[in-house]
């Protein structure tokens, strides 16, 4: 007990506890626009955490992670949704209740990377990378034409999420917690922060056992694996399945963030978008996963919200560098020279900048040892 | 580690955390934020207006949602600049309600994310949205913008979009424009009863309404139509017109962007298979006239739901171009110019009835443009608001291709209507 | 019969400008181990120059211009970014490309804004024809082109000592390292090379029958993703192969779509992906493709 104790008290834990207080009170500060922005990194963060076990941590490039948001958002919808008719089209669902459809949605993203396996088990490196890049086309193809489910171009609505009567909407019930009054992103924000906790301790835990040793001998040598006893075929297709379901949990968020999605969303430029978050946070590190979400997710939104302020970026609709340009060459660089420069990305940044300074104070002796994961980038 | 430390740190969290719960935010109640909630007092510019978000003793705030960066820049972007350029000249005649008009422009780039942070950055602020660009972008948000009560303009047509009470469509919907368009094009290929009519049209939005229009037009006319679905991106039109050569049709109508359009014209033209084409005014661009001006002069025609900006019977629009020219030296006349200045025009007259009306409110604002029966814009033709689940009109102009004038078009046929427009149904949406 | 034919020889035709393409991401893929990303760049960056300096130069001067100016600029990208690298995993110095891409993109999207630029070809709408099969000439032009280039590349890759090191580089790059090879040149070269072929690709992606040079013909880089792909990502035979399989499906996928109507209209785009993940399935590197060496 007292042990416990002790473990809750270590300062990593309550640099995590004061972190998660921060977050939970960010809803009382933030501004719609802020907290909608914070519900998109959050999302982010859970997708990029998958993309980041499959290709920081197995080293199977995946260029096809946003056909998975897809079908965990599509999912959703259809799930939860009822029949009826969106636009011009007549669509159908299931009409489950929706912390179910939720928990469908994912586990169908999950089979999704499953029946992906005859593929992702044959093919490596490049062949595997363009492999993943049909799953876009050909995802935006049926998404386009399975009205039914997806509600055509035009997208579909997403069913609110509701718990016991409690919908995360602006209204039903009306809440005021402290004479602020909460809406849907602020409802919105306690879902994506559970989530995304969860999200994070169970990516963790796998890492830090006997999967995430085992997948990185696979990435680090398939033959060695093999000799190893690891069954390297069933690992790499289990990455692809575990991965698949934490983007389906990313779309079903982003679903119920949007309120209505479309499947445009989900072209090459949304997976182009994950690789970067986790190659600028660092490949095989969780916590840089959820920093890179925050950084690629956010750096627009500061771009476009102080344009005015920032020297050399003109006004939207002058001539001149724009802010979404100026954010658009800001993020080329950042790949650029976060790979040049600091190729552990912002968890081997954080890490360098933290080893000398936990060595100094004498606590390295007596921290928990160092996760295992993060050594996809050092190697 | 002493064994204080942890304890203390607790105990700062926690009292942290209490600090959170009772100091309690300084966020404004989100649905009052910028703008000044309260009327106006008696004496101020406006006088007596009753006012709301976005709207403040001396300026009126109105939303622009436009694509800036991508795909849809560069009709964003002449929307933009001629939306600005009517605001610039209201303002200088005094503003509207004694109040200067500013245009809040944010720039989504065709990115649903970025569109919804927009919305909800501006929402809030803005009285109406006098612009938005991206018929996927405006479903994305048609939710919220009903929620929230603001008088929306998109820059896209489809009938889809009818329906809403405060989304309008600004001019006549792709179908009922292809229907017009088919009937000139009927008239002058000629096309016969038993004709066969070629219709390559985007798999999106746009394209699948103009399909419905096509198909009612050529059935009402005993034509039969055979369809060449493309992507958006598609540059590479060969396939597509070699079936529609070898399957024998007389005319070819497209409904696409620019990017097709052209290529199509030169892979008609290569091939000696030289038929009249039939376009929307969105699948014409000035910029085509440098690699296929010959073809596009000679079969293109276009259904368009304003007036070529060169028609010189029509002085609002005479004005509108060299205006722009003045302000925007080296631009393009395009078509986004005349439906930019056409968005911006409805906006004003908006405005400016909400003000005389004495509610310059986002309700206001609505029932102002819904009372709108006879809006002239100077442009040929009258809008009317009062209904909306129809388009404001049911009128499209043709225009055919000239190289030697501003912007590229010629007016050939006024505002009209045909009389088979009217007795189709539009599509229901729910 | 005169529909199939004209929409296989034009197929043929869009397939030799993907084969410019695909060679390109053979090359530097062989020489550096990577899929280039940032091609798409490049030849927005060829087309680009020459659409600015034909006026000046003439068409021919500027297609030397531009073949010039983006061949420097593949070199440039590989010395600055790809060469410090050396050893890190195949995955990471493909992101790297794709943040190069993302700049580069940037920068002359910003530049061509929302104009179309013409290049200034010859061909214009003038079109050939054999019997009754009408050819665009900017399309015969292609295709002449294409084989030209791709049979000087050839020769080369078998009788130059820079082929020779090349196809050394390719088995083991630590052994030819070892044998003398000086690598750095070799892989300059390739780099050099490939940008060389993208912006001769991007002449005949924007000539006619094409509205010339937008902001978004880049893209098209991407369709040759999956005919380098399916040929082999080292096999240049492979990446003809599959390149002209990926513009015959197109085509035919468009000009048929009336008969493919079950699978939801236009495929033509989605075509070439289902085409290469079959044949991934039976080949997983590829028709022409080597096995990947295991190393332990």
């Amino acid at each position: 007990m007292s042990d416990r104790l002790a473990a809750l008290l270590r300062p990593a834990a309550l640099g995590t506890l004061a972190g998660l207080v921060v977050l939970a009170a960010l809803p009382f500060y933030l501004t719609d626009f802020w907290l909608l922005t914070g519900l998109f990194a959050m999302a982010a963060a859970l997708g990029a955490i998958g993309l980041n076990l499959l290709s920081g941590t197995t080293g199977q490039l995946s260029l096809g992670h946003s056909f998975f948001l897809a079908v965990g958002a599509y999912g959703y919808i259809w799930f939860a949704g009822d029949d009826g008719r969106s636009g011009t089209h007549d669509v159908t669902g299931l009409g489950l209740p929706t912390p179910i459809a939720l928990v469908a949605a994912v586990l169908l993203a999950g089979v999704m990377g499953g029946l992906f396996s005859p593929i992702s088990g044959r093919l490596r490196g490049m062949y595997l990378g363009v492999a993943t890049l049909a799953l876009v086309f050909i995802g935006e193809h049926v998404m386009n034409n399975a009205t039914t489910v997806t509600g055509g171009y035009n997208g579909r609505a997403a069913e609110p999420m509701t718990f016991f009567g409690f919908t995360l909407t602006d209204r039903e019930p009306h809440l005021e917690v402290l004479g602020i009054e909460f809406g849907a992103y602020e409802r919105l924000w306690y879902l994506a922060l559970v989530l995304l906790v969860v999200g994070v301790v169970v990516a963790r835990n796998l890492l830090r056992g006997r999967p995430g040793r085992a997948l990185g001998a696979v990435r680090d040598s398939e033959i060695a694996a093999a000799v190893m006893g690891v069954p390297v075929a069933r690992y790499r297709s289990a990455a692809f399945v575990v991965s698949s379901m934490y983007a389906g949990l990313a779309g079903v968020l982003l679903a119920l963030v949007f309120g209505r999605v479309i499947p445009d969303y989900f072209g090459l430029a949304l997976s182009i978008d994950y690789l970067a978050m986790i190659v600028i946070g660092g490949l095989g590190s969780v916590g840089g996963a959820v920093a890179g979400a925050a950084f690629v997710t956010v750096l627009p939104q500061l771009f476009a919200h102080y344009a005015g302020a920032l020297p050399l970026v003109t006004a939207t609709g002058t001539d001149g560098i724009g802010p979404q340009e100026a954010s658009r060459y800001l993020y080329g660089a950042a790949i650029v020279l976060v790979l040049l420069f600091s190729p552990g990305g912002l968890a081997g940044l954080a890490r360098r900048t933290a080893a000398p300074r936990r060595r100094a104070a004498g606590h390295g002796a007596t921290s928990r040892p160092r996760t295992k994961e993060p050594q996809g980038a050092d190697t | 580690m002493k064994p204080g430390s942890g304890t203390r740190a607790v105990c700062a969290v926690l009292a942290a955390l209490a600090l959170t719960v009772t100091a309690c935010s300084t966020k404004d109640d989100k649905k009052d934020d910028g703008g000044g909630a309260n009327p106006s007092a008696p004496g101020s510019p406006g006088g007596k207006v009753k006012t709301g978000p976005g709207v403040t003793d001396t300026e009126i705030h109105i939303g622009e949602l436009s694509d800036l960066s991508g795909p849809y820049a560069p009709l964003g972007k002449s929307v933009t600049n001629a939306e600005q350029l009517y605001f610039d000249q209201i303002n200088a005649a005094g503003g509207i309600c004694g109040r200067k008009v500013v245009m809040d422009v944010k720039d989504h780039g065709y990115d649903a994310q970025k569109a919804r942070t927009a919305y909800t950055e501006i929402s809030g602020k803005v009285v109406g949205i006098s612009q938005m660009v991206g018929s996927a972008i405006v479903t994305q948000l048609q939710d919220d913008i009903e929620r929230d009560g603001l008088l929306t303009l998109p820059q896209a047509w489809a009938s889809t979009l009818l329906g809403k009470k405060v989304i309008q469509v600004t001019a006549t919907t792709y179908d009922v424009e292809i229907i017009n368009g088919f009937e000139y094009l009927a008239r002058t290929a000629p096309l016969a009863s038993g004709d066969k009519v070629g219709h390559i049209y985007t798999d999106d939005e746009f394209g699948a309404n103009s399909a419905l229009g096509v198909k009612y037009a050529a059935q009402a006319a005993g034509v039969s139509v055979v369809d060449q679905k493309i992507k958006p991106t598609d540059q590479d039109m060969t396939a597509a017109v070699t079936a529609l050569k070898s399957a024998g049709v007389k005319a070819i109508i497209v409904s696409a962007s620019p990017r097709q359009v052209g290529p199509v014209m030169v892979v008609t033209e290569s091939a000696g298979f030289k038929v009249p084409v039939l376009s929307h005014s969105v699948g014409f661009h000035p910029q085509l006239l440098a690699v296929a001006a010959a073809p596009m002069e000679a079969r293109l025609a276009i259904t368009s739901p304003v007036p070529a900006i060169s028609s010189t019977d029509l002085p609002a629009v005479a004005k509108l171009g060299s205006d722009y020219l003045a302000k925007f030296p080296g631009s393009s006349l395009d078509q986004g110019v005349m439906s930019g200045y056409a968005a911006a025009g409805i906006f004003g007259e908006d405005l400016k009835a909400a003000c005389a009306a004495g509610d310059l409110t986002r309700e206001g604002l609505v029932a102002a443009h819904r009372k709108q029966t006879g809006m002239d814009l100077g442009l040929g033709l009258k809008l009317d608001f009062s209904s909306n689940a129809k388009p404001p009109s049911y009128q499209t102009f043709i225009l055919k291709v000239d190289k030697s004038k501003p912007g590229g078009l010629v007016t050939v046929e006024p505002a009209h209507e045909v009389p088979g427009a009217k007795s189709y149904t539009l599509p229901k949406t729910g | 019969m005169t529909k199939l034919s004209e929409i296989a020889l034009n197929g043929l035709a869009l397939g030799s400008v993907y084969a410019l393409i695909a060679l390109g991401f053979v090359v530097i893929f062989k020489a550096s181990g990577v899929m280039n990303f940032a091609h798409a760049s490049l030849l927005l960056l060829g087309g680009y120059v020459i659409a600015r300096f034909h006026d000046e130069l003439g068409f021919a001067g500027a297609v030397v211009v531009g073949v010039l100016a983006t061949a420097a600029a593949a070199g440039v990208i590989e010395v600055l970014f790809i060469r410090g690298l050396g050893k890190v995993e195949l995955h990471v110095l493909t992101i790297l490309t794709i943040g190069v891409d993302i700049l580069l993109t940037t920068e002359l999207v910003r530049r061509i804004g929302s104009d179309k630029l013409s290049l200034g070809d010859p061909w214009g709408t003038d079109a050939a024809h054999i019997g009754d099969v009408y050819v665009a000439e900017a399309r015969i032009a292609a295709i002449v082109v294409a084989v030209v280039l791709i049979g000087v590349f050839f020769i080369a890759f078998r009788f130059t000592s820079w082929g020779l090191s090349m196809r050394a580089a390719s088995e083991d790059r630590e052994a030819a390292a070892l044998m003398g090879v000086r690598m750095k040149r070799v892989q300059l070269i390739a780099w050099c090379v490939a940008g060389g072929l993208a912006a001769v690709a991007a002449v005949f992606l924007t000539a006619a029958p094409t509205p010339g040079l937008d902001r978004t013909t880049g893209l098209v880089a991407l369709k040759a993703f999956p005919a380098a792909v399916l040929g082999g990502m080292d096999s240049a035979l492979g990446a003809l192969i599959g390149s002209l399989l990926v513009g015959l499906t197109e085509a035919l996928a468009a000009g048929y779509q009336s008969e493919l109507d079950a699978f939801g209209g236009d495929v033509s785009s989605v075509a070439p992906y289902v085409v290469m993940i079959l044949v991934l399935l039976v080949r997983p590197t590829g028709l022409l493709g080597s096995k990947e060496l295991s190393r332990v």
